[in-house]
């Protein structure tokens, strides 16, 4: 039949289905291959986003690596990693025969300029068998004293710049050691990539529970009027562990609960908890605001408002554990903190004076991470005082991890002739409405990378301020030598932290 | 690990005690201590209320292990009706019951009731169902088997439930599909509609719809030549004919008219073996399939002229009714692509 011809400006078969995009056909270039990140995270997450139908056809990965192992090794050693790690099982193998199909290895050190010229060819070539139209997400999964090597070597070799097709580069954590070292990576990327095509991944932000924080606080009306300095006595922001380091001695050594969580994850937490509403839920408009917070905090006097501290050998959940001096690849005189709480303030219409407490520790007695906001006492109570007695003000907890979900602690009559209160926990899980199985953290990045929008990506002013406010707390600690170990395994930290908390007449939450 | 647990059965026949029984099995008020020390553990979560209703006791069973299952995501207040107008001697019984799951740390927890009606009581059930809902929740009506359009509980229920859900694999006609469409569509109190088949033809529609993101080939679909849908041998066409009458009413939005060809397929029993989408565009003729493999899978492949131009298998897993269920539950207020598609489909 003869019609005449009409122009599209948009593909009418995909309206009303779930998936609001198909990435473009791209080849995603991960060097560090043959890592542990490749191996546990990378794949088994590209696998999940082919097996639900989220990859388009022609996706290819290209793995880099310095590794002497063949092609089919490769493949071998990857396919182990996806039945392994995978979050659904079994692997179906013609799916994943299909994903495979892409997957090719390239053995090369990263600074090797002939290595680029070979990878370039076969990039040329997988455009042109596999209509990946120059599409590239290099993905920097090595130690990082290579990302600035392979970024180099991308721009001149002209690989970051060829042909069509857009190019993006993401950068595993840690993003730099301190503001300085951040620069100059910032400086080095930036050199080849504009900052649209940067995506910096914390892992931490890809959580469906991170982003229902944002659900929470900006899709239920009767929170906001109240999330402000008049309603809010305080904030206890907690990321808690009870693992030790386990294998990571030699990167902690270097790190410390500074750098390891408070620069990023727990950063990360008090800017969505502080943020101001944002008008959209763009990319630089969510950015933008978290920054803001960022920016708003109050100069930390370090000597009255940071504890640091180390674990010793105790015991955690009815086992003895080592201390962090005894764990592998730790100097039996490490001064590197495990532990560490901050007092802070936020300078802003919305927040003045109010203090937000954050914390985070290894060995601790529990897992959990949390923000819970503590709202000040009713302004005046009708009941007789032996009625109220030991009744609290009303916390509201949002928990990340474990157990999903939020509660809220309110003050109700106990049955009875007489007018006596107390204090009750009204819970929400999220799985007693939700049983359904999240995805990784990886697949949502990853798949948000192809799709170019890095809302969940932390931006390069983001980056810069968490170490800045890092820095000045480490210049603080540099000119003092701790007292460490400073607390048990197994407990809450050390006292000072209590000390902390307690000079404002307040308490740590028990999570 | 899933456990299951029953915390408590019993029978009644009038309403309010129904009523009460619930609310001690909701809130851990009831005196078997073991129900207590369960619900009391902690606050519950209800997403929705569900009405079901079947014909006999070999489908109450099948029902029943249906919403089981269902409970791990969609804990509710679930009343089903064991309605059979056509049996002597009136009767009219319920039993109450609350169900709790835990899963990976998690409980959720269900109430349930049965009514179990004879006669003609059967046809007024709607009138014990409205104070059996928990207010505030939206009202799902689940009708497994095809519905009896004529008997006055289905108009009565349509117009207490906000969304009515089929199976329209199920022995649904075409005189079948236009009472559906109409319950749709009609003026006051309609439910909006959802059919397990649309759910079960997501995957199709997903690939169809990205072979067209590809780089190239959106102006190829709308020099779109025709689609066949190839389906099973058993007689049954409703999915087939749901997913030409979905591509249909898709590009009839921009008005283009799309011919669909449906046609037998000896190779598969029942449901859509393949896709052929064909199109002009650059570079002659391009065939765009689908097909259904051995082992829940779908192959996606693009020929354009006489070139193999991209090729790929992805799962298609056979959905369990609790799945296409679930599926349904999470959509609110009309589907209108459904709809449009039911539409074209009967033209």
């Amino acid at each position: 039949m003869a019609q005449a011809v009409t122009t599209l400006t948009e593909n009418v078969l995909r309206e009303g289905l779930i998936l609001p995009r198909t990435p473009d056909p791209a080849v995603m270039v991960i060097f560090g291959a043959s890592g542990d990140l490749t191996a546990r995270k990378l794949m088994p997450a590209l696998y999940n986003l082919a097996l639900n139908r989220y990859l388009p056809s022609g996706f290819s990965v290209v793995g880099v690596a310095d590794t002497a192992i063949s092609e089919d090794e490769f493949r071998s050693r990857v396919a182990d990693a996806v039945n392994k790690f995978s979050r659904s099982q079994p692997v179906d193998r013609a799916v994943w025969q299909s994903l495979a199909e892409g997957l090719i290895y390239l053995r090369m050190p990263f600074g090797d300029q002939e290595g680029y010229r070979r990878l370039s060819a076969l990039l040329q070539q997988l455009d042109h068998d596999r209509g990946t139209n120059g599409n590239r997400v290099f993905y920097l999964a090595t130690l990082p004293q290579f990302f600035p090597v392979i970024v180099e070597q991308l721009g001149s070799s002209g690989i970051a710049h060829a042909g069509d097709g857009w190019k993006r580069v993401v950068v595993e954590k840690p993003f730099g050691h301190d503001l300085q070292s951040a620069k100059a990576l910032n400086q080095a990327i930036h050199a080849v990539f504009t900052e649209s095509q940067v995506y910096r991944i914390d892992h931490y932000l890809g959580k469906e529970t991170v982003q229902n924080v944002m659900v929470f606080r900006f899709a239920n009306g009767i929170f906001e009027p109240i999330w402000n300095r008049r309603y809010v006595d305080h904030v206890q922001i907690t990321v808690a562990e009870d693992i030790g380091i386990e294998r990571r001695g030699k990167y902690y050594e270097t790190a410390g609960a500074l750098r390891d969580i408070f620069q990023n994850h727990l950063l990360q937490l008090l800017s969505i908890a502080a943020m101001e509403p944002p008008p959209n839920f763009d990319a630089d408009t969510v950015r933008d605001e978290k920054v803001k917070v960022l920016k708003s905090i109050h100069a930390i006097d370090v000597d009255n408002d940071v504890v640091r501290g180390q674990y010793s050998p105790g015991w955690v959940a009815g086992q003895p554990v080592p201390g962090y001096r005894q764990e592998a690849n730790v100097s039996e005189t490490s001064n590197t903190e495990t532990y560490v709480a901050v007092r802070l303030k936020i300078d802003n219409w919305r927040w003045a004076d109010t203090t937000f407490y954050l914390r985070t520790g290894k060995r601790l007695p529990s897992r959990a991470s949390e923000i819970a906001i503590q709202f000040k006492n009713a302004p005046h109570q009708p009941f007789a005082r032996t009625a109220i007695q030991g009744l609290t003000p009303n916390v509201l907890v949002m928990r990340i991890q474990p157990h999903e979900g939020a509660s809220l602690k309110i003050a109700a009559k106990i049955p009875g002739p007489v007018m006596r209160l107390r204090t009750v926990n009204m819970d929400f899980f999220y799985g007693s409405s939700f049983l359904i199985e999240s995805p990784d953290a990886y697949e949502r990045l990853v798949l948000d990378c192809m799709l170019g929008d890095p809302t969940l990506f932390a931006r390069e002013d983001e980056v810069e301020r968490a170490w800045a406010l890092v820095d000045g707390i480490e210049q603080a600690w540099a000119t003092q030598t701790p007292n460490f170990p400073n607390y048990a395994a197994g407990n809450w930290g050390p006292e000072a932290a209590d000390a902390l908390i307690e000079r404002d007449g307040r308490r740590w939450r028990r999570p | 690990m899933m456990e299951h647990s029953e915390l408590a059965t019993r029978a009644f026949v009038d309403v309010h005690a129904i009523q009460e029984e619930l609310e001690q099995l909701r809130w851990g008020l009831h005196d078997d201590g073991e129900a207590a020390e369960h619900a009391a553990a902690e606050a519950r979560a209800s997403v929705l209320n569900l009405i079901t209703v079947v014909g006999n006791e070999t489908r109450l069973r099948v029902v029943t292990r249906v919403l089981d299952r269902l409970s791990i995501t969609n804990p509710s207040r679930t009343l089903i009706l064991l309605a059979q107008h056509d049996r002597d001697s009136p009767k009219l019984e319920a039993e109450v019951s609350a169900q709790t799951r835990t899963e990976t740390g998690h409980r959720v927890t269900t109430e349930r009731v049965i009514l179990h009606a004879h006669g003609e009581v059967a046809t007024h059930l709607g009138s014990l169902v409205t104070p059996l809902l928990v207010p505030d929740l939206p009202v799902i009506l689940w009708w497994p088997g095809r519905p009896d359009f004529d008997n006055p509980l289905f108009d009565s229920l349509c117009e207490l439930a906000d969304r009515l859900v089929v199976d329209t694999d199920e022995g649904f006609d075409n005189a079948h599909l236009e009472r559906l469409l109409g319950v749709a569509r009609r003026d006051e109190a309609r439910a909006s509609i959802g059919d397990f088949n649309w759910a079960r033809l997501i995957a199709w529609r997903q690939i169809a719809a990205q072979f067209f993101d590809m780089p190239g080939m959106l102006p190829r679909l709308a020099q779109i030549h025709g689609v066949t849908i190839h389906h099973g041998i058993d007689g049954s066409l409703t999915q087939a004919k749901l997913l030409g009458g979905w591509i249909r009413s898709r590009m009839a939005s921009v008005n283009i008219e799309v011919p669909v060809e449906l046609r037998p397929d000896e190779s598969h029993e029942h449901g859509v073996g393949r896709m052929l989408i064909v199109t002009g565009g650059e570079g002659g003729v391009a065939r765009f399939s689908i097909s259904r493999l051995q082992g829940a899978r779908l192959c996606a492949e693009i020929r354009i002229g006489d070139q193999d131009f991209a090729s790929r298998t992805v799962r298609q897993a056979a959905r369990s009714a609790e799945e296409l269920l679930a599926i349904e539950l999470l959509l609110s207020g009309h589907d209108v692509l459904f709809e449009r598609a039911l539409a074209a489909a009967l033209q």
